[in-house]
């Protein structure tokens, strides 16, 4: 078989005169990959014009037109030091000395909060009580505190009936001394954190005691020290810091009263602790000293919901004022915490000593009331920091259910989902059957609405009357805001009221 | 041409026999020049055609009288039908004219106001080009309309038949106003219902009497809606005609975003509001609630970045 190949053609094969090829020092060459010529670079001898340097791109050069590049913020510029930012973040301004004055408005007081003619006003926080509240962290920042002249809540319906409630609480008749037991839930910007205010407002009002937990997340998301609560139980976790700071927050607001009333039970846990003390006293002794802080909370709240001294002890005893326990953003209680256990297991928030006290409240007592000297738990959810807990939904529907009188096993009882993956915890904390005490209320959730339309005018003509709407409040008006505000949810109802707006003349 | 070959031979003969017959048909050829007359052109050509194959014997018919009644009718020149037959477009102008005479005729009888007089579906111009088949300028075609609808607002109980007939030659075929829709009628629940839409989305609005209480997708306008803006867009139909308060609102609305969502929302309150008090139609319309805003995304074409956006120029 001929070869296809031709000899003769190998023979033409020669190599190309030398001269043909491009002389490596006539002409740049790229690497050896790259298939197109190098641009000419001006020789480097010539001299250059000014405004023309190396014509053309470089390779892989992007060859659009180029901005000029920011400069980097130089590293020589300190940021702020420390802490400063998140202090201008959560610095509460409660007074705007560019806001009017409003005449004749009322403060609250033992008679204006069960007023009913005066629903619908503004009534302002006594100046004396402020100091309290923000002890008590009552005051958020975004609640619009720096708009006015001076802080001051709206007295609406719920307003009224918890001014109702607080009164019987602390009065005379039969309701004297009973519990009240509240999960407060409602849309966003309802007003459920406000509402807590109003009720730490009216207990400062009765000289009742007021604990709160402003922020549930922060004792959940491992921003405070914590460790074993003892080596008889080693899964409970004690949160020192955290119970420090509440004892503060506590002995702070509740000062006067605490100074009047006095340790009237023996303490095995503090030894320093000698019966006579007051209860100031013994406060101050956690707040200095944070690693007997819970021994410490525990003798005080053993101390505060004393119905009798033990023998002996009967000459430091006085009546104990009703105990209002306020605990915003619970839902952050429902799942596991941010803390992991030594074998790196997270936490649940149930295993730390200073949630389980508080959701234990939420139980009926075993032989009297969790609260014998009468008060109020309010708990509310929180809508704009709250985390999706299934569990914890249906638990509020079963607690809901279980007050209306729904019987467990009835078919309409709300049910859980198997495969949605409940936590039993979480709905173990809220059974509560039926209270022994009669003394002690039910568990109930109470949902925050919209504000009526008589309630939202005089709340947009206490806007009106600080200076910061210029429009005519009337019916329509306020009726127009109303609808606007999602059917009177208040916090849009404030949103629409600081709108500056200036009317067509 | 088939035609010419034995004209051809008979002119040769003629020229043989007689030049005086020959001077008598080049008259008559060029007397007609343009429309040639079949019958006359053929019984001188079959006369003479007997001429040629005649015997001098035979006795000569006399040629026929002449009728000089039907002289006349047949004129040498044709005259065109219609006098504007040279304008270009002469069946356009023949309509105008036509018109212009009925209006002059009825100009004196009664009219009614323009929104009074039934509505009548007029050819479009390309149309009544095609039915006309004439190149027909846009300002002219206005003029016939301005015409069509002068005629249109004789009152209906006075108008003549022919003005009826002759009007009805302008009407679009298929009667596009002839079939409306029943009107919308608040249900036996008292609810009105209106559909509205924008951009991708769109909205069933159910209306009922109350007290202002807005629903949407079963959340509050609040939640529906974050940013007041779009819930003043939303509810703007009941707040121009201030009955804000006087009516709840159940929304179903699909599609979209939150801006579209709620002017999807805006229209079908404003339609659904129509429902429930038909008189507020023109305080809605100048709110401009009813007014449909029927824009899409635009395409995006090829060799561009977007709809429009074009990629960044590069020198090389």
């Amino acid at each position: 078989m001929v070869s296809s190949f031709c000899w003769s053609c190998l023979t033409r094969l020669r190599q190309t005169p030398r001269t043909v090829l491009p002389s490596p020092t006539a002409v740049p060459r790229g690497p050896a990959f790259h298939t197109s010529a190098v641009r000419f670079f001006p020789n480097p001898m010539m001299r250059k014009k000014p405004g023309q340097e190396l014509g053309g791109p470089k390779y892989r050069q992007s060859k659009s037109a180029r901005m000029k590049k920011k400069k980097p913020v130089d590293g020589k510029a300190r940021p702020p030091p420390v802490g400063e930012r998140k202090a201008l973040r959560k610095r509460i301004v409660l007074s705007n000395p560019n806001a009017l004055e409003v005449e004749g408005m009322q403060e609250l007081t033992e008679e204006t909060m069960v007023d009913s003619r005066l629903r619908g006003n503004v009534l302002a926080l006594p100046v004396p009580m402020l100091d309290q509240l923000r002890a008590v962290q009552a005051f958020k920042p975004k609640q619009g505190w720096s708009i006015f002249r001076r802080p001051g809540t709206v007295l609406r319906r719920e307003t009224l009936e918890m001014g109702r409630l607080f009164d019987n609480i602390s009065g005379v008749g039969e309701d004297k001394g009973t519990a009240v037991k509240k999960i407060i839930t409602g849309s966003r910007k309802s007003g459920k954190s406000v509402h807590l205010l109003q009720a730490m407002a009216m207990a400062f009002t009765k000289k009742w005691v007021v604990f709160t937990v402003p922020e549930a997340q922060d004792l959940v998301s491992a921003t405070t020290g914590y460790g074993p609560l003892s080596d008889e139980n080693p899964n409970l976790y004690v949160q020192n810091e955290a119970t420090a700071s509440l004892l503060s927050r506590t002995l702070i607001a509740n000062k006067t009263i605490l100074s009047k009333l006095q340790v009237s039970r023996i303490h095995p846990a503090l030894s320093a602790v000698q019966p006579g003390m007051t209860l100031e006293n013994l406060a101050k002794f956690g707040v200095q000293d944070p690693a007997s802080s819970w021994a410490v909370f525990q003798a005080l709240w053993a101390e505060l919901t004393a119905t009798s001294a033990t023998t002996g002890l009967e000459k430091n005893f006085t009546p104990r004022p009703p105990i209002l326990v306020t605990v915003d953003g619970l839902a952050h209680w429902m799942r596991n915490s941010e803390y992991r256990t030594t074998e790196f297991e997270p936490i649940h928030a149930h295993d730390l000593v200073f949630v389980r006290h508080f959701l234990s409240l939420l139980k009926p007592g075993k032989d009297e009331s969790t609260l014998p000297n009468g008060g109020a738990l309010l708990y509310a959810t929180s809508t704009s920091n709250n985390p999706s807990i299934y569990s914890f939904e249906v638990a509020l529907k079963q607690v809901a259910a279980r007050h209306a009188g729904v019987d467990p096993s009835a078919p309409e009882f709300p049910k859980l989902d198997p495969y949605s993956n409940p936590d039993s915890r979480v709905l173990e904390a809220f059974i509560s059957t039926k209270p022994t005490s009669a003394q002690e209320g039910m568990l109930e959730v109470q949902t925050i609405g919209g504000v009526s339309r008589d309630e939202a005018r005089g709340f947009m003509e206490y806007f009106a009357r600080s200076g910061l709407l210029r429009e005519t409040v009337n019916d329509e008006w306020v009726g127009e805001k109303w609808t606007l505000a999602g059917g009177g949810v208040i916090g849009e109802l404030e949103r629409l009221g600081r709108r500056l707006r200036v009317a067509a003349a | 041409m088939a035609r010419q070959s034995p004209r051809g031979v008979v002119h040769a003969m003629q020229s043989v026999r007689s030049t005086t017959s020959l001077r008598a048909f080049l008259s008559q050829r060029s007397a007609a020049p343009a429309y040639i007359i079949p019958g006359a052109s053929l019984s001188t050509r079959t006369q003479q055609w007997k001429n040629a194959r005649g015997y001098a014997t035979e006795v000569q018919p006399a040629a026929p009288e002449i009728d000089f009644a039907k002289f006349h009718t047949q004129p040498t020149r044709i005259i065109p039908r219609s006098p504007a037959y040279f304008s270009g477009s002469p069946k356009f102008i023949d309509h105008l004219l036509r018109l212009e005479d009925i209006l002059a005729k009825y100009v004196s009888l009664p009219t009614v106001s323009a929104a009074e007089a039934p509505r009548k579906a007029w050819f479009k111009l390309p149309q009544f080009r095609d039915v006309v088949g004439e190149p027909i300028a846009t300002k002219k075609y206005k003029g016939l309309l301005k015409l069509l609808q002068r005629l249109n607002r004789i009152d209906p109980n006075l108008m003549p038949k022919a003005v009826r007939l002759s009007l009805d030659d302008f009407i679009r075929p298929g009667n596009p106003y002839g079939n409306k829709p029943a009107p919308a009628t608040v249900d036996n629940l008292g609810r009105a219902r209106g559909k509205g839409k924008r951009k991708a989305s769109s909205a069933v609005v159910h209306l009922v009497e109350g007290n202002g209480e807005v629903l949407v997708n079963g959340k509050t306008l609040v939640e529906a809606f974050p940013r007041v803006h779009d819930r003043e867009s939303a509810t703007w139909a009941l707040r121009c005609t201030a009955r804000l308060d006087k009516y709840n609102v159940w929304v179903a609305v699909r599609g979209g975003g939150t801006t579209g969502q709620a002017e999807a929302i805006t229209l079908a309150l404003g339609r659904a509001l129509m429902v429930h008090e038909p008189a507020l139609k023109p305080t809605l319309r100048k709110a401009g609630v009813i007014t449909v805003d029927r824009r899409r995304v635009e395409r995006k074409k090829p060799g561009h970045v977007k709809a429009r956006k074009m990629p960044t120029w590069v020198k090389r």
